[in-house]
Protein backbone atom coordinates (compact mmCIF):
# COMPACT_ATOMS: atom_id res chain seq x y z
CA UNK A 1 0.00 0.00 0.00
CA UNK A 2 3.01 2.10 0.39
CA UNK A 3 3.37 2.64 -3.50
CA UNK A 4 -0.29 3.78 -3.85
CA UNK A 5 0.35 6.52 -0.68
CA UNK A 6 3.56 7.63 -2.52
CA UNK A 7 1.69 7.89 -6.24
CA UNK A 8 -1.01 9.99 -4.83
CA UNK A 9 1.13 12.31 -1.96
CA UNK A 10 3.39 12.87 -4.47
CA UNK A 11 0.70 15.65 -5.99
CA UNK A 12 1.96 18.60 -4.04
CA UNK A 13 5.95 18.13 -5.15
CA UNK A 14 5.05 17.96 -8.84
CA UNK A 15 2.71 21.21 -8.63
CA UNK A 16 5.63 23.06 -6.59
CA UNK A 17 7.81 21.69 -8.80
CA UNK A 18 6.11 23.12 -11.53
CA UNK A 19 5.89 26.09 -10.35
CA UNK A 20 9.86 25.98 -9.78
CA UNK A 21 10.66 25.04 -13.44
CA UNK A 22 7.84 26.53 -15.16
CA UNK A 23 7.35 23.57 -17.25
CA UNK A 24 5.62 19.85 -16.84
CA UNK A 25 8.60 18.13 -17.80
CA UNK A 26 11.34 19.61 -15.48
CA UNK A 27 13.74 17.70 -13.29
CA UNK A 28 12.32 20.12 -10.72
CA UNK A 29 9.26 17.64 -11.42
CA UNK A 30 10.32 14.99 -10.28
CA UNK A 31 12.89 15.98 -7.39
CA UNK A 32 9.72 17.56 -6.05
CA UNK A 33 7.47 14.45 -6.40
CA UNK A 34 10.91 12.30 -4.91
CA UNK A 35 11.01 14.78 -1.94
CA UNK A 36 7.51 14.64 -1.32
CA UNK A 37 7.51 10.34 -1.71
CA UNK A 38 10.34 10.47 0.71
CA UNK A 39 8.58 13.03 3.39
CA UNK A 40 5.17 10.79 3.27
CA UNK A 41 7.12 7.81 4.08
CA UNK A 42 8.88 9.62 7.30
CA UNK A 43 5.32 10.96 8.19
CA UNK A 44 4.03 7.59 8.10
CA UNK A 45 6.72 5.60 9.98
CA UNK A 46 6.70 8.41 12.65
CA UNK A 47 2.86 8.12 12.89
CA UNK A 48 2.61 4.14 13.61
CA UNK A 49 6.20 4.17 15.52
CA UNK A 50 5.78 7.73 17.85
CA UNK A 51 2.02 8.47 17.57
CA UNK A 52 1.02 4.42 17.61
CA UNK A 53 -1.59 5.15 15.03
CA UNK A 54 -2.23 1.76 13.11
CA UNK A 55 -0.35 1.49 9.89
CA UNK A 56 -3.34 1.43 7.33
CA UNK A 57 -4.70 4.66 9.53
CA UNK A 58 -1.37 6.25 9.34
CA UNK A 59 -1.35 5.34 5.38
CA UNK A 60 -4.62 6.84 4.77
CA UNK A 61 -4.34 10.12 6.60
CA UNK A 62 -0.65 10.54 4.96
CA UNK A 63 -1.84 10.39 0.85
CA UNK A 64 -4.78 11.66 1.33
CA UNK A 65 -3.28 14.48 3.52
CA UNK A 66 -0.71 15.42 0.73
CA UNK A 67 -3.16 14.72 -2.41
CA UNK A 68 -6.11 17.39 -1.10
CA UNK A 69 -3.02 19.83 -0.22
CA UNK A 70 -1.53 19.20 -4.04
CA UNK A 71 -5.71 19.81 -5.45
CA UNK A 72 -5.71 22.50 -3.26
CA UNK A 73 -2.35 23.96 -4.77
CA UNK A 74 -4.00 22.90 -8.41
CA UNK A 75 -6.55 25.12 -8.41
CA UNK A 76 -5.16 28.27 -6.41
CA UNK A 77 -2.47 28.41 -8.39
CA UNK A 78 -2.52 26.31 -11.99
CA UNK A 79 -6.37 26.27 -12.64
CA UNK A 80 -5.47 28.00 -16.14
CA UNK A 81 -2.64 25.71 -17.15
CA UNK A 82 -2.24 21.71 -18.37
CA UNK A 83 -1.91 20.05 -15.20
CA UNK A 84 -4.92 18.79 -13.78
CA UNK A 85 -5.88 15.78 -11.48
CA UNK A 86 -6.96 13.33 -14.57
CA UNK A 87 -3.38 13.81 -16.28
CA UNK A 88 -2.18 12.74 -12.99
CA UNK A 89 -3.95 10.35 -12.12
CA UNK A 90 -4.42 8.26 -15.46
CA UNK A 91 -1.94 9.60 -17.44
CA UNK A 92 -1.91 8.73 -21.00
CA UNK A 93 0.42 6.25 -22.04
CA UNK A 94 -0.46 6.74 -26.05
CA UNK A 95 0.88 9.74 -26.08
CA UNK A 96 4.67 8.52 -25.32
CA UNK A 97 5.23 8.63 -28.89
CA UNK A 98 4.41 12.32 -29.36
CA UNK A 99 6.79 13.22 -26.20
CA UNK A 100 10.06 13.19 -27.54
CA UNK A 101 13.45 14.30 -26.49
CA UNK A 102 14.87 16.27 -29.18
CA UNK A 103 18.63 17.62 -28.86
CA UNK A 104 19.85 21.16 -29.19
CA UNK A 105 20.67 20.01 -33.19
CA UNK A 106 17.15 18.91 -33.74
CA UNK A 107 18.05 15.29 -33.15
CA UNK A 108 15.54 13.13 -32.42
CA UNK A 109 16.66 10.30 -29.54
CA UNK A 110 13.07 8.81 -29.05
CA UNK A 111 10.58 9.04 -26.01
CA UNK A 112 11.95 11.00 -23.46
CA UNK A 113 10.09 8.86 -21.03
CA UNK A 114 12.03 5.97 -21.90
CA UNK A 115 15.19 7.52 -20.72
CA UNK A 116 13.83 7.85 -17.47
CA UNK A 117 12.46 4.21 -17.36
CA UNK A 118 15.97 2.69 -18.17
CA UNK A 119 17.65 4.92 -15.59
CA UNK A 120 15.39 3.67 -13.16
CA UNK A 121 15.48 -0.12 -13.96
CA UNK A 122 19.32 0.49 -13.79
CA UNK A 123 18.79 2.28 -10.33
CA UNK A 124 16.32 -0.52 -9.47
CA UNK A 125 18.45 -3.43 -10.51
CA UNK A 126 21.61 -2.05 -8.81
CA UNK A 127 20.15 -1.62 -5.72
CA UNK A 128 18.44 -5.00 -5.74
CA UNK A 129 21.64 -6.85 -6.79
CA UNK A 130 23.62 -4.59 -3.85
CA UNK A 131 21.34 -5.23 -0.62
CA UNK A 132 19.99 -8.39 -1.53
CA UNK A 133 20.60 -9.50 1.44
CA UNK A 134 20.08 -6.83 3.85
CA UNK A 135 16.23 -5.99 1.97
CA UNK A 136 15.42 -9.30 2.95
CA UNK A 137 16.65 -9.35 6.48
CA UNK A 138 15.16 -6.08 7.28
CA UNK A 139 11.69 -7.09 5.63
CA UNK A 140 11.36 -10.71 7.43
CA UNK A 141 12.49 -9.11 10.69
CA UNK A 142 13.71 -5.50 11.59
CA UNK A 143 14.51 -5.86 15.10
CA UNK A 144 16.38 -8.47 14.37
CA UNK A 145 18.23 -6.27 11.72
CA UNK A 146 18.86 -3.40 14.22
CA UNK A 147 20.17 -5.78 16.84
CA UNK A 148 22.97 -7.34 14.45
CA UNK A 149 24.03 -4.04 13.83
CA UNK A 150 22.67 -3.17 10.64
CA UNK A 151 21.60 0.11 9.33
CA UNK A 152 17.49 -0.91 9.40
CA UNK A 153 16.38 2.30 9.57
CA UNK A 154 18.64 3.57 7.16
CA UNK A 155 17.80 0.82 4.67
CA UNK A 156 14.38 1.04 4.67
CA UNK A 157 14.64 4.67 4.25
CA UNK A 158 16.82 3.55 0.79
CA UNK A 159 13.89 1.34 -0.28
CA UNK A 160 11.13 3.03 0.42
CA UNK A 161 12.94 5.86 -1.18
CA UNK A 162 13.43 3.22 -4.23
CA UNK A 163 9.63 3.16 -4.43
CA UNK A 164 9.19 6.77 -4.25
CA UNK A 165 11.26 7.29 -7.30
CA UNK A 166 10.37 4.45 -9.00
CA UNK A 167 6.49 5.50 -8.87
CA UNK A 168 7.16 9.51 -9.50
CA UNK A 169 9.40 8.08 -12.69
CA UNK A 170 6.84 5.79 -14.08
CA UNK A 171 3.44 7.49 -13.42
CA UNK A 172 4.03 10.52 -15.40
CA UNK A 173 4.05 7.95 -18.31
CA UNK A 174 1.34 5.83 -17.17
CA UNK A 175 -1.04 7.62 -14.38
CA UNK A 176 -0.67 6.65 -10.73
CA UNK A 177 -3.63 3.84 -10.95
CA UNK A 178 -1.37 1.99 -13.22
CA UNK A 179 1.51 2.45 -11.62
CA UNK A 180 -0.31 0.96 -8.54
CA UNK A 181 -1.95 -1.83 -10.11
CA UNK A 182 1.76 -2.56 -11.50
CA UNK A 183 3.33 -2.47 -8.25
CA UNK A 184 0.45 -4.64 -6.46
CA UNK A 185 -0.98 -6.87 -8.57
CA UNK A 186 2.23 -8.71 -10.42
CA UNK A 187 3.86 -9.63 -6.89
CA UNK A 188 0.46 -10.64 -4.96
CA UNK A 189 -0.33 -12.61 -8.15
CA UNK A 190 2.94 -14.11 -7.70
CA UNK A 191 2.76 -14.97 -4.57
CA UNK A 192 -0.20 -17.07 -4.87
CA UNK A 193 1.94 -19.33 -6.85
CA UNK A 194 5.32 -19.40 -5.10
CA UNK A 195 6.70 -18.63 -1.64
CA UNK A 196 10.27 -18.81 -2.53
CA UNK A 197 12.19 -15.48 -3.13
CA UNK A 198 14.45 -15.50 -5.83
CA UNK A 199 11.37 -17.15 -8.13
CA UNK A 200 8.67 -14.75 -6.79
CA UNK A 201 10.98 -12.16 -8.14
CA UNK A 202 11.28 -13.95 -11.61
CA UNK A 203 7.52 -14.59 -11.63
CA UNK A 204 6.67 -10.58 -10.78
CA UNK A 205 8.59 -9.61 -13.31
CA UNK A 206 7.44 -12.02 -16.20
CA UNK A 207 3.87 -10.97 -14.87
CA UNK A 208 4.60 -7.10 -15.50
CA UNK A 209 5.82 -7.35 -18.82
CA UNK A 210 2.95 -10.11 -19.73
CA UNK A 211 0.54 -7.78 -18.27
CA UNK A 212 1.73 -4.55 -20.08
CA UNK A 213 2.15 -6.33 -23.57
CA UNK A 214 -1.57 -8.04 -23.71
CA UNK A 215 -2.86 -5.60 -22.19
CA UNK A 216 -1.46 -3.43 -24.92
CA UNK A 217 -2.84 -5.03 -27.82
CA UNK A 218 -5.92 -5.66 -26.34
CA UNK A 219 -6.67 -2.35 -25.62
CA UNK A 220 -5.28 -1.85 -29.39
CA UNK A 221 -7.93 -4.68 -30.62
CA UNK A 222 -11.14 -3.26 -28.67
CA UNK A 223 -10.05 0.70 -29.54
CA UNK A 224 -9.55 1.54 -25.67
CA UNK A 225 -7.80 2.83 -22.92
CA UNK A 226 -4.46 1.43 -23.05
CA UNK A 227 -3.86 1.94 -18.97
CA UNK A 228 -7.59 0.28 -18.18
CA UNK A 229 -6.90 -2.57 -20.29
CA UNK A 230 -3.14 -2.95 -18.88
CA UNK A 231 -4.89 -3.22 -14.96
CA UNK A 232 -8.05 -4.89 -16.38
CA UNK A 233 -5.34 -8.03 -17.47
CA UNK A 234 -3.45 -7.92 -14.46
CA UNK A 235 -6.99 -8.29 -12.39
CA UNK A 236 -8.10 -10.92 -14.51
CA UNK A 237 -4.99 -12.56 -13.88
CA UNK A 238 -4.92 -12.30 -10.05
CA UNK A 239 -8.35 -13.37 -10.01
CA UNK A 240 -8.04 -16.48 -12.12
CA UNK A 241 -5.18 -17.03 -9.83
CA UNK A 242 -6.69 -16.72 -6.74
CA UNK A 243 -9.98 -18.70 -7.72
CA UNK A 244 -7.59 -21.32 -8.97
CA UNK A 245 -5.71 -21.49 -5.45
CA UNK A 246 -8.90 -21.48 -3.87
CA UNK A 247 -10.20 -24.68 -5.73
CA UNK A 248 -6.98 -26.48 -5.36
CA UNK A 249 -5.43 -25.30 -2.64
CA UNK A 250 -1.98 -27.66 -2.42
CA UNK A 251 -0.79 -27.68 -6.51
CA UNK A 252 2.54 -26.91 -6.26
CA UNK A 253 4.70 -24.27 -8.19
CA UNK A 254 7.89 -23.24 -6.52
CA UNK A 255 6.91 -24.77 -2.83
CA UNK A 256 8.18 -27.55 -1.37
CA UNK A 257 5.30 -29.57 0.57
CA UNK A 258 6.02 -33.22 0.45
CA UNK A 259 3.57 -35.41 0.35
CA UNK A 260 4.43 -37.23 3.27
CA UNK A 261 3.32 -36.14 6.84
CA UNK A 262 5.96 -33.69 8.47
CA UNK A 263 8.77 -35.17 10.96
CA UNK A 264 8.70 -33.38 14.54
CA UNK B 1 17.55 -10.88 47.16
CA UNK B 2 20.33 -9.84 44.80
CA UNK B 3 23.30 -11.58 44.43
CA UNK B 4 26.13 -9.15 42.45
CA UNK B 5 29.33 -10.92 41.02
CA UNK B 6 32.99 -9.30 40.13
CA UNK B 7 33.51 -8.80 36.77
CA UNK B 8 30.05 -9.64 35.04
CA UNK B 9 29.54 -10.51 31.44
CA UNK B 10 26.25 -8.24 31.44
CA UNK B 11 25.86 -5.75 34.24
CA UNK B 12 22.36 -3.59 34.45
CA UNK B 13 22.46 -0.50 36.41
CA UNK B 14 19.04 1.15 37.73
CA UNK B 15 17.44 0.55 35.05
CA UNK B 16 13.48 1.85 34.12
CA UNK B 17 11.87 1.32 31.20
CA UNK B 18 8.39 2.90 30.27
CA UNK B 19 5.86 2.52 27.74
CA UNK B 20 3.82 5.69 27.19
CA UNK B 21 4.54 7.11 30.79
CA UNK B 22 3.62 4.08 32.53
CA UNK B 23 6.62 2.45 33.75
CA UNK B 24 7.27 -1.45 33.21
CA UNK B 25 10.50 -1.90 34.46
CA UNK B 26 11.42 -0.16 37.88
CA UNK B 27 15.04 0.33 39.32
CA UNK B 28 16.14 -2.89 37.86
CA UNK B 29 19.89 -3.21 39.17
CA UNK B 30 21.81 -6.81 38.56
CA UNK B 31 24.87 -8.27 37.55
CA UNK B 32 25.39 -11.39 36.02
CA UNK B 33 28.04 -14.04 35.87
CA UNK B 34 29.76 -15.15 32.25
CA UNK B 35 29.28 -19.07 31.58
CA UNK B 36 25.71 -19.87 33.37
CA UNK B 37 22.60 -21.00 32.04
CA UNK B 38 20.01 -17.91 33.52
CA UNK B 39 16.55 -18.20 33.54
CA UNK B 40 14.28 -15.19 33.93
CA UNK B 41 11.00 -15.45 35.68
CA UNK B 42 8.01 -14.29 36.11
CA UNK B 43 4.30 -13.45 35.67
CA UNK B 44 2.45 -12.32 32.51
CA UNK B 45 3.01 -8.29 31.89
CA UNK B 46 6.26 -8.81 34.76
CA UNK B 47 8.27 -6.82 31.94
CA UNK B 48 10.47 -9.98 31.10
CA UNK B 49 10.32 -9.28 27.23
CA UNK B 50 10.77 -5.85 27.88
CA UNK B 51 14.24 -6.17 29.96
CA UNK B 52 15.89 -8.27 27.23
CA UNK B 53 14.70 -5.93 24.88
CA UNK B 54 16.16 -2.97 26.60
CA UNK B 55 19.00 -4.84 26.69
CA UNK B 56 19.94 -5.06 22.70
CA UNK B 57 18.29 -1.49 22.61
CA UNK B 58 15.12 -2.05 21.24
CA UNK B 59 13.30 -0.12 23.65
CA UNK B 60 14.48 3.52 25.05
CA UNK B 61 15.35 3.40 28.19
CA UNK B 62 14.34 5.93 30.83
CA UNK B 63 16.67 5.71 33.01
CA UNK B 64 20.17 3.75 34.28
CA UNK B 65 22.60 1.97 31.52
CA UNK B 66 23.45 -1.49 30.15
CA UNK B 67 26.78 -2.52 30.21
CA UNK B 68 28.11 -5.63 28.12
CA UNK B 69 31.62 -7.33 28.34
CA UNK B 70 32.21 -4.33 30.16
CA UNK B 71 31.55 -1.80 27.66
CA UNK B 72 28.75 -0.06 25.23
CA UNK B 73 26.17 -2.98 23.58
CA UNK B 74 27.24 -0.89 19.68
CA UNK B 75 30.83 -2.09 20.73
CA UNK B 76 30.24 -5.72 20.97
CA UNK B 77 26.76 -6.17 19.03
CA UNK B 78 28.82 -9.08 17.22
CA UNK B 79 29.39 -10.92 20.07
CA UNK B 80 25.51 -10.85 21.28
CA UNK B 81 23.00 -13.19 20.03
CA UNK B 82 18.85 -12.79 20.12
CA UNK B 83 16.10 -14.85 19.48
CA UNK B 84 13.25 -12.87 19.47
CA UNK B 85 9.73 -13.90 20.01
CA UNK B 86 8.01 -16.05 17.25
CA UNK B 87 5.11 -13.81 16.94
CA UNK B 88 7.21 -11.18 16.30
CA UNK B 89 7.69 -11.66 12.71
CA UNK B 90 5.42 -12.65 9.40
CA UNK B 91 6.49 -16.09 8.91
CA UNK B 92 4.22 -15.61 5.41
CA UNK B 93 7.24 -14.40 4.28
CA UNK B 94 9.06 -16.02 1.18
CA UNK B 95 12.14 -17.69 2.40
CA UNK B 96 13.69 -20.77 3.09
CA UNK B 97 14.92 -22.49 6.54
CA UNK B 98 18.28 -22.20 5.20
CA UNK B 99 17.51 -18.17 4.65
CA UNK B 100 16.65 -17.12 7.80
CA UNK B 101 19.19 -19.51 9.61
CA UNK B 102 21.67 -17.54 7.53
CA UNK B 103 20.66 -14.61 8.31
CA UNK B 104 22.47 -15.15 11.97
CA UNK B 105 25.89 -14.51 9.76
CA UNK B 106 25.30 -11.19 7.89
CA UNK B 107 26.24 -9.52 11.27
CA UNK B 108 29.77 -10.44 10.65
CA UNK B 109 29.85 -10.36 6.98
CA UNK B 110 29.15 -6.81 6.92
CA UNK B 111 26.97 -4.37 4.25
CA UNK B 112 27.10 -5.43 0.72
CA UNK B 113 29.12 -8.89 1.27
CA UNK B 114 26.94 -11.62 -0.05
CA UNK B 115 27.42 -14.84 1.81
CA UNK B 116 29.06 -17.62 0.71
CA UNK B 117 29.85 -21.38 1.34
CA UNK B 118 31.71 -20.74 4.63
CA UNK B 119 28.43 -19.34 5.67
CA UNK B 120 26.29 -22.14 4.54
CA UNK B 121 28.24 -24.23 6.69
CA UNK B 122 28.19 -22.56 9.46
CA UNK B 123 23.78 -22.27 8.77
CA UNK B 124 24.13 -25.90 8.04
CA UNK B 125 25.23 -27.06 11.57
CA UNK B 126 23.64 -24.90 13.22
CA UNK B 127 20.36 -26.87 11.52
CA UNK B 128 22.22 -29.89 12.46
CA UNK B 129 22.22 -28.82 16.02
CA UNK B 130 18.55 -28.10 16.65
CA UNK B 131 17.57 -31.36 14.99
CA UNK B 132 16.05 -29.35 11.56
CA UNK B 133 18.66 -30.71 9.02
CA UNK B 134 16.08 -32.14 6.72
CA UNK B 135 14.37 -29.17 6.62
CA UNK B 136 17.11 -27.13 4.74
CA UNK B 137 15.08 -25.93 1.92
CA UNK B 138 11.37 -25.73 3.19
CA UNK B 139 9.54 -22.41 2.89
CA UNK B 140 9.45 -21.16 6.51
CA UNK B 141 5.43 -20.47 5.72
CA UNK B 142 5.32 -24.66 6.05
CA UNK B 143 6.54 -25.47 9.45
CA UNK B 144 4.96 -26.18 12.64
CA UNK B 145 5.42 -23.58 15.67
CA UNK B 146 7.76 -25.68 16.76
CA UNK B 147 10.11 -25.86 13.96
CA UNK B 148 10.01 -22.01 13.53
CA UNK B 149 11.31 -21.58 16.93
CA UNK B 150 14.27 -23.84 16.01
CA UNK B 151 15.21 -22.00 13.21
CA UNK B 152 14.85 -19.18 15.29
CA UNK B 153 17.12 -20.83 17.53
CA UNK B 154 19.49 -22.21 14.88
CA UNK B 155 19.80 -18.26 13.65
CA UNK B 156 21.13 -17.41 17.24
CA UNK B 157 23.86 -19.92 17.25
CA UNK B 158 24.85 -18.99 13.78
CA UNK B 159 25.65 -15.44 14.55
CA UNK B 160 28.56 -17.20 16.82
CA UNK B 161 28.21 -14.90 19.84
CA UNK B 162 29.21 -15.40 23.36
CA UNK B 163 25.92 -14.05 25.21
CA UNK B 164 22.37 -15.79 23.98
CA UNK B 165 19.57 -13.85 24.91
CA UNK B 166 16.26 -15.67 24.00
CA UNK B 167 12.51 -14.44 24.40
CA UNK B 168 10.30 -17.24 25.03
CA UNK B 169 12.53 -19.88 22.86
CA UNK B 170 10.19 -22.76 24.83
CA UNK B 171 6.80 -21.50 23.74
CA UNK B 172 5.06 -24.00 21.76
CA UNK B 173 7.70 -26.57 21.93
CA UNK B 174 7.14 -29.88 23.21
CA UNK B 175 8.36 -31.44 25.91
CA UNK B 176 11.31 -33.83 23.93
CA UNK B 177 12.39 -30.59 21.93
CA UNK B 178 12.80 -28.91 24.99
CA UNK B 179 14.89 -31.25 26.69
CA UNK B 180 16.64 -31.29 23.77
CA UNK B 181 17.13 -27.91 23.54
CA UNK B 182 17.92 -27.23 27.16
CA UNK B 183 20.59 -29.88 26.80
CA UNK B 184 21.89 -27.87 23.57
CA UNK B 185 22.01 -24.82 25.86
CA UNK B 186 23.80 -26.56 28.73
CA UNK B 187 26.61 -27.62 26.03
CA UNK B 188 27.00 -24.58 25.20
CA UNK B 189 27.45 -23.09 28.84
CA UNK B 190 30.03 -25.70 29.56
CA UNK B 191 31.95 -24.47 26.50
CA UNK B 192 32.37 -20.85 28.19
CA UNK B 193 28.91 -19.23 26.30
CA UNK B 194 26.82 -17.47 28.64
CA UNK B 195 22.94 -17.50 28.09
CA UNK B 196 19.77 -15.78 29.18
CA UNK B 197 16.56 -17.05 28.77
CA UNK B 198 13.14 -15.84 29.11
CA UNK B 199 10.84 -18.64 30.83
CA UNK B 200 7.53 -19.61 31.52
CA UNK B 201 7.29 -23.10 33.21
CA UNK B 202 9.25 -23.10 37.05
CA UNK B 203 9.83 -26.60 37.16
CA UNK B 204 11.96 -27.14 34.21
CA UNK B 205 13.64 -23.80 35.77
CA UNK B 206 14.14 -25.85 38.37
CA UNK B 207 15.75 -28.40 36.71
CA UNK B 208 18.13 -26.74 33.44
CA UNK B 209 18.89 -23.19 35.31
CA UNK B 210 22.30 -22.41 37.09
CA UNK B 211 21.07 -19.04 37.87
CA UNK B 212 17.77 -17.04 38.01
CA UNK B 213 16.32 -14.02 37.77
CA UNK B 214 12.66 -13.25 39.61
CA UNK B 215 11.00 -10.39 37.97
CA UNK B 216 7.69 -8.41 38.80
CA UNK B 217 8.02 -4.91 37.66
CA UNK B 218 10.56 -4.99 40.14
CA UNK B 219 13.48 -6.89 40.19
CA UNK B 220 12.84 -9.52 42.99
CA UNK B 221 15.56 -11.90 42.96
CA UNK B 222 18.71 -12.35 41.02
CA UNK B 223 21.26 -15.38 42.23
CA UNK B 224 22.05 -19.20 42.01
CA UNK B 225 18.90 -21.28 41.61
CA UNK B 226 19.70 -23.10 45.17
CA UNK B 227 19.47 -19.59 46.51
CA UNK B 228 17.11 -17.93 45.47
CA UNK B 229 14.20 -20.75 45.11
CA UNK B 230 12.41 -20.31 47.96
CA UNK B 231 8.84 -19.95 48.73
CA UNK B 232 8.66 -16.14 50.08
CA UNK B 233 10.88 -14.71 46.59
CA UNK B 234 8.22 -16.96 44.59
CA UNK B 235 5.33 -15.80 46.16
CA UNK B 236 6.95 -12.13 46.17
CA UNK B 237 7.15 -13.23 41.98
CA UNK B 238 3.73 -14.13 41.59
CA UNK B 239 2.15 -12.37 43.99
CA UNK B 240 -0.85 -13.40 45.97
CA UNK B 241 -2.85 -16.17 42.66
CA UNK B 242 -4.01 -18.75 45.03
CA UNK B 243 -3.61 -21.39 42.50
CA UNK B 244 -0.12 -20.62 41.64
CA UNK B 245 0.72 -20.37 44.99
CA UNK B 246 -0.42 -24.24 45.51
CA UNK B 247 1.61 -25.04 42.63
CA UNK B 248 4.82 -22.94 43.81
CA UNK B 249 4.78 -25.20 47.41
CA UNK B 250 4.56 -28.27 45.23
CA UNK B 251 7.57 -27.09 43.36
CA UNK B 252 9.14 -26.16 46.94
CA UNK B 253 8.43 -29.60 48.23
CA UNK B 254 9.70 -31.46 45.12
CA UNK B 255 13.12 -29.05 45.27
CA UNK B 256 14.03 -31.29 47.86
CA UNK B 257 13.67 -33.76 46.25
CA UNK B 258 15.50 -32.40 43.07
CA UNK B 259 18.42 -34.91 42.33
CA UNK B 260 20.68 -31.76 40.76
CA UNK B 261 20.88 -30.61 44.65
CA UNK B 262 22.40 -33.61 46.00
Amino acid sequence: MTGDAISHAVLPGIVIGFFVSGSQRGLEVIIGAGLLGILATLIINWLKNKAKVQLDASIGITFTLLFAIGIILINMLAYKVDLDQECVLYGEIAYLPIDLWITNAGFSMGPRIMYLAVLNLVLVIGFIILLYKELTLTSFDENFGLVIGLPAGAINLALMSMVSYTTVSSFEAVGAILVVALLVVPPATAFLWTKKLTSLIKLTCALGIFISIAGYYMAYLVDSSIAGMMVAVGGVIFLGSALYKSIKPNSLFGTSTPSKPLEI
Amino acid sequence: MITHVESPILEIHDLTVSYDQSPVLWNVDLSLPAGKLIGILGPNGAGKSTLIKAVMGLVPVTGGYVKIFDRELNDVRSRISYVPQRESVDWNFPASVLDVVMMGTYGKLGLFRRPGKKEKQIAMDCLDKVGMQSFVDRQISELSGGQQQRVFIARALAQEADLYLMDEPFAGVDMATETAIFQLLQEMTAAGKTVIVVHHDIHSAMNYFDWIIMLNLHLVASGPKTEVVTEDLLRKTYGGKLNLLTKVSDIIRQKDFNPLKS
